[in-house]
């Protein structure tokens, strides 16, 4: 009997536990009890009493249900609507876990979207909208670059550095200024390579960032006597990383390029650095520039501009009035050292806040950006189509259960809200799981190696803006996809409902109409949309440079003349280096060169062409490079008419210049350029050669002129060796560098690599945005094919009945499977147009963004529609066939 | 809110809390000895299951009647687990009302059966 008792008593407790949670909160164990102490009075005894105990405490539970509901507060509304509210929630957990596959696909495909959601808008509020993480007041910062004709944001040198710092400070509290640079690191017994960066002494003053350990640079001190302060400040990632966090760092010395440097500080861990795309190892003094560089001069060298500059406004100035300060600040420049400013027109500047990665990259990384988002967006739209008509089909077979409802005098409203509350729990469930999918692509982005070395780490931690737009993203969702079959199903015909019957319900296949065209439109267009991006950064990475086979071309920088050589012996000093270098038997070329295209830096200067009126705004300056004999050939950059260089085109031959195809065609249209003239540097030169048009700055320039001058007769030693190997690059540079060490131990030789690397900086976005692309499509294509599958299975799933009565009235199978397919392609094919008028109208709001392919591209706006409609016509005949092959009774008696 | 409209709010009091304060008029009872009171003093025609019972409590707890008190004593089975409750100066004034409009009520109604 007392395990009978037990029974009860367990079965008592589960009654306990469907009390409101507060409710059992506060009672749980004095109901229990209660339920003790009844259970031991008579009346309860023997196994009657027990069947009178359960009923009892059956129609206690019933009675008391509503009195155990939340407190209420006098708005007996509102109390109601949480009642409801709550259960609602119980009843769709209940529908939840009742059927897990559905939630499980439901889940899945709203998890996708918005998490793909989140973790786009984390990346692009990261990088490009948050402002610096880390600085003070990140409002006051401004980016100051030096604008010259066709050049917006050009860089800083340090001698001009020094002087706009001095002579701004009626506007700017402090102006800094950085630079990344390679640096070799030994200590504790172990070197390594690694990308740190040179900074003014005022650099952690003017962020605002005060070194967690130890001490900043010391403005006024730090900023003065070159080479006299070996001290360097450690990131606070590198710092843990590098030294495991231990503060008795500060103190100790390492070597930097094999000079002793004291560590005086550890920068705060919520400052990895000035960019939103890396976090800085090593900070050094500008000071220390030489022992940094060695080889370069940059402390004096007003024309060595590599350096971002940031102001600090003073409390209530504006950069309106900063503009006009520099401006008077340039004439004074102008009018000290008119060498140097003749060409720099002004200054740009820059709010932090809307630097983004690089100003240069101006509207193209908004673009890019935006373009991102409407992708992600349109990928949860389809993903909402999806899952609406997921929901639609359950809905069906919710049809029964509603039409009782209503029939019970449920209102409408109730059964709209009842189902709204399940698909905002369903989005809230899918919400949680796409902001994990989120994290984890963040931190994989976070942690991207690039194939350019670099501190690289991006800024897109998930703050709490991001968890926002999340959950608004998720609720979107979730009334997006909940309401068209919610209010579907508030109004089923109660008869036939009752019945289970499908009903014809006119309606009802008119919405899974419209979903199927939608599905098929949101489909085409982000398909197209991605394509004509992965097309056009498929372009990209296919533009020809003007150059065959980077990967074969090697690289290595010298400059004898730092090194106390005079013009003679430098060029002795090269021709014997390059002579060496030419005579491995792994080098079928080599040359010498003042820089190579695609790198960071250029040069260019005014040409005068005889016979030719320049219009007034045309632009006079051509970039130029100088080039030894044999440079044309090593990079295999095609001679359209006339010769390259000899060696014999020195100092004391007749002044000849080379230029490209472009130069050529601009000047000397429908006429041989050979024997023209072309006035600059000082002298009238004659062409001697044209060779094809390359790009020199950008993959995705426009044709540019360019020339190519002599090096021999106008010497600069600081010179790149470059040569053509078609075997291993990597023991070819070993090798250059070995020849030159020989040639003279001391020389330092920098920037060794192969021409791929080289132009690694340059492919970088396209194989980026390629990549990310790439997914998002892939992704968008299988959803897209799911859920057109989805869609218009459903729909023909629910001609089943129809289908079965054409096929037991006689009709030919074939024949009903044709109709029925026509009906579906139908719309398939509505939906197909309305998405490539979308597509046209995106294409032409984004044609600006695309190069090497027409915004109208073949390939994305056939290979689509084509892969799409397919997919669609799958989607019809499978179940169209399965329901025509069906035994006319079953499909009858179905559903 | 004056006192008085206060304890309008709260009357007429419903069958099952008016027999709760009867029960607690003279002392503190746990939540058992609540519902065996109100069992006795109805003749067994309320009741008064654990659901029912602290669904009640909890009301009157939230309107004020009554509130949690100290064991006033007693000894027995579980005496340490029981909460004891008793009735608030607002209860007893609700108690009072109320039992003059129910004798007048049942007075009105007995002046006019003999009629």
């Amino acid at each position: 009997m007392s395990q009978g008792r037990d029974a009860i008593r367990a079965f008592y407790r589960r009654l306990v536990g469907l009390y409101p949670r507060h409710f059992r909160d506060q009672f749980a164990d004095d109901l229990l009890q209660a339920f003790d102490d009844r259970r031991s009075e008579r009346r309860f005894a023997g196994t009657w009493g027990g069947v009178r105990l359960v009923l009892f405490l059956l129609r206690d539970f019933v009675t008391s249900v509503p009195m155990a509901q939340q407190p209420h507060d006098g708005t007996r509304g509102v109390e109601r609507i949480m009642g409801d509210f709550f259960r609602d929630i119980r009843f769709s957990a209940r529908m939840l876990i009742k059927n897990p596959m559905f939630t499980l696909a439901a889940v899945t495909t709203l998890a996708l979207g918005i998490g793909l959601n989140a973790a786009t808008f984390s990346a692009v509020h990261g990088i490009l909208l948050r402002p610096l993480p880390g600085a003070e007041d990140p409002e006051e910062l401004v980016q100051l670059f030096r604008e010259y004709p066709g050049i917006e944001f050009g860089s800083n040198s340090i001698p001009h550095y020094q002087d706009i710092r001095d002579r701004s400070s009626e506007v700017f509290e402090n102006v800094a200024a950085y630079y990344f640079n390679p640096m070799s690191l030994s200590a504790d017994g172990r070197s390594e390579r690694i990308i740190g960066m040179l900074v003014s002494a005022n650099f952690f003053q003017t962020y605002g960032a005060e070194p967690v350990l130890g001490r900043a640079f010391i403005p006024g001190e730090e900023d003065r006597d070159p080479g006299a302060h070996p001290v360097a400040i450690l990131g606070h990632g590198f710092w843990q990383t590098r030294f495991a966090g231990d503060p008795g760092v500060i103190g100790t010395t390492m070597l930097l390029n094999g000079h002793s440097f004291e560590v005086v500080g550890v920068a705060p861990s919520d400052f990895p650095g000035p960019v939103t795309f890396a976090a800085i190892p090593v900070y050094v003094p500008l000071m220390m520039q030489r022992e940094m560089e060695p080889g370069s001069n940059r402390l004096e060298n007003r024309g060595n501009n590599n350096m971002t500059a940031i102001g600090r406004l003073h409390d209530g100035q504006t950069v309106e009035r900063a503009q006009q300060v520099f401006e008077s600040i340039l004439l004074q420049l102008r009018e000290e050292y008119p060498d140097h400013y003749g060409r720099q027109s002004s200054t740009r500047m820059v709010l932090q806040s809307e630097a983004g990665l690089h100003p240069s990259l101006g509207s193209a990384q908004m673009g890019m950006s935006s373009v991102m988002m409407a992708v992600v967006a349109l990928l949860l739209l389809i993903a909402c189509v999806n899952v609406a008509n997921l929901f639609l089909a359950r809905a069906r077979d919710r049809r029964r259960e509603m039409g009782v409802r209503l029939s019970l005098g449920a209102g409408r409203r109730r059964i709209v809200q009842q189902l709204l509350t399940e698909s905002l729990l369903f989005s809230a469930l899918a919400g949680v799981a796409g902001l994990a999918l989120a994290s984890v692509t963040t931190s994989l982005l976070a942690n991207v190696q690039l194939p350019i070395d670099g501190p690289w780490a991006f800024n897109v931690e998930m703050d709490s803006t991001v968890l926002w737009f999340t959950l608004a993203v998720s609720v979107g969702a979730g009334v997006l996809f909940g309401m068209v079959p919610a209010l579907q199903a508030a109004r089923p015909d109660m008869v036939s409902a009752l019945k289970g019957e499908a009903g014809e319900g006119g309606g009802r296949s008119r919405v899974s109409s419209i979903l199927v065209i939608l599905q098929m439109a949101l489909s085409l267009l982000l398909l197209i949309s991605s394509g004509l991006f992965l097309r056009s950064l498929q372009g990209a990475t296919e533009i020809d440079p003007g150059f065959d086979e980077p990967e074969n071309i090697v690289m290595a920088s010298l400059d004898p003349g730092l090194q106390g050589y005079d013009e003679a012996s430098a060029q002795a000093f090269l021709d014997r280096v390059t002579e060496d270098i030419g005579a491995l038997p792994e080098v079928t070329s080599v040359a010498l060169t003042s820089n190579l295209p695609l790198g960071l830096g250029s040069s260019d200067r005014g040409v005068g062409i005889p016979g030719y009126e320049f219009a007034e705004n045309e632009p006079r300056n051509i970039h130029y490079q100088y080039v030894g004999e044999g440079y044309l050939e090593t990079m295999g950059i095609e001679l359209v008419e006339g010769r390259t260089y000899t060696r014999a085109d020195d100092g004391e031959s007749a002044p000849v210049i080379v230029v490209n195809k472009r130069f050529a065609d601009r000047f000397w249209p429908n006429e041989s350029a050979i024997g023209k003239i072309v006035q600059t540097g000082g002298a009238e030169r004659q062409v001697i050669g044209v060779v094809e048009t390359g790009k020199y700055s950008s993959l995705g320039e426009d044709p540019t002129e360019f020339m190519y001058l002599s090096y021999r007769a106008l010497f600069r030693s600081e010179m790149v060796i470059v040569a053509r190997t078609p075997s291993d690059p990597q023991a070819v540079l070993r090798q250059m560098r070995n020849i030159v060490l020989n040639a003279d131990p001391d020389m330092p030789v920098y920037d060794v690599r192969t021409m791929e690397d080289h132009m690694g900086i340059a492919l970088l976005p396209a194989r980026l945005g390629g990549s990310v692309l790439g997914l998002f499509g892939l992704l968008g294509l299988a959803l897209a094919a799911v859920g057109i599958y989805g869609v218009m299975a459903y729909s023909v799933s629910q001609r089943k009945r129809e289908i079965g009565i054409r096929v037991a009235m006689g009709a030919d199978r074939s024949a009903v499977i044709k109709l029925v397919l026509g009906e579906g392609m139908k719309l398939a094919i509505i939906g197909t147009v309305l998405g490539l008028f979308g597509a046209f109208g995106a294409a032409q709001l984004v044609k600006g963004l695309l190069y090497n392919v027409q915004a109208i591209d073949p390939v994305a706006f056939i290979g689509v529609p084509v892969l799409l409609l397919g997919v669609a016509a799958i989607a019809v005949y499978l179940p169209a066939r399965r329901a025509a092959g069906a035994e006319p009774m079953r499909a009858l008696k179905a559903d | 809110m004056t006192e008085q409209s206060k304890l309008d709010d709260l009357l007429p009091l419903t069958p099952t809390a008016f027999h709760v304060l009867v029960a607690l008029a003279n002392g503190a009872r746990h939540g058992y000895g609540v519902a065996q009171e109100v069992e006795e003093l109805t003749e067994g025609r309320i009741v008064m299951g654990p659901g029912t019972l602290y669904g009640t409590l909890r009301r009157m707890l939230d309107s004020g009647l009554i509130a949690e008190a100290e064991n006033p004593g007693e000894e027995g089975l579980h005496v340490e687990r029981r909460r004891y409750y008793s009735m608030t100066p607002v209860g007893s004034a609700a108690l009072r009302a109320e039992s003059t409009r129910l004798m007048r009520t049942a007075s009105l109604a007995q002046e006019r059966l003999r009629v």
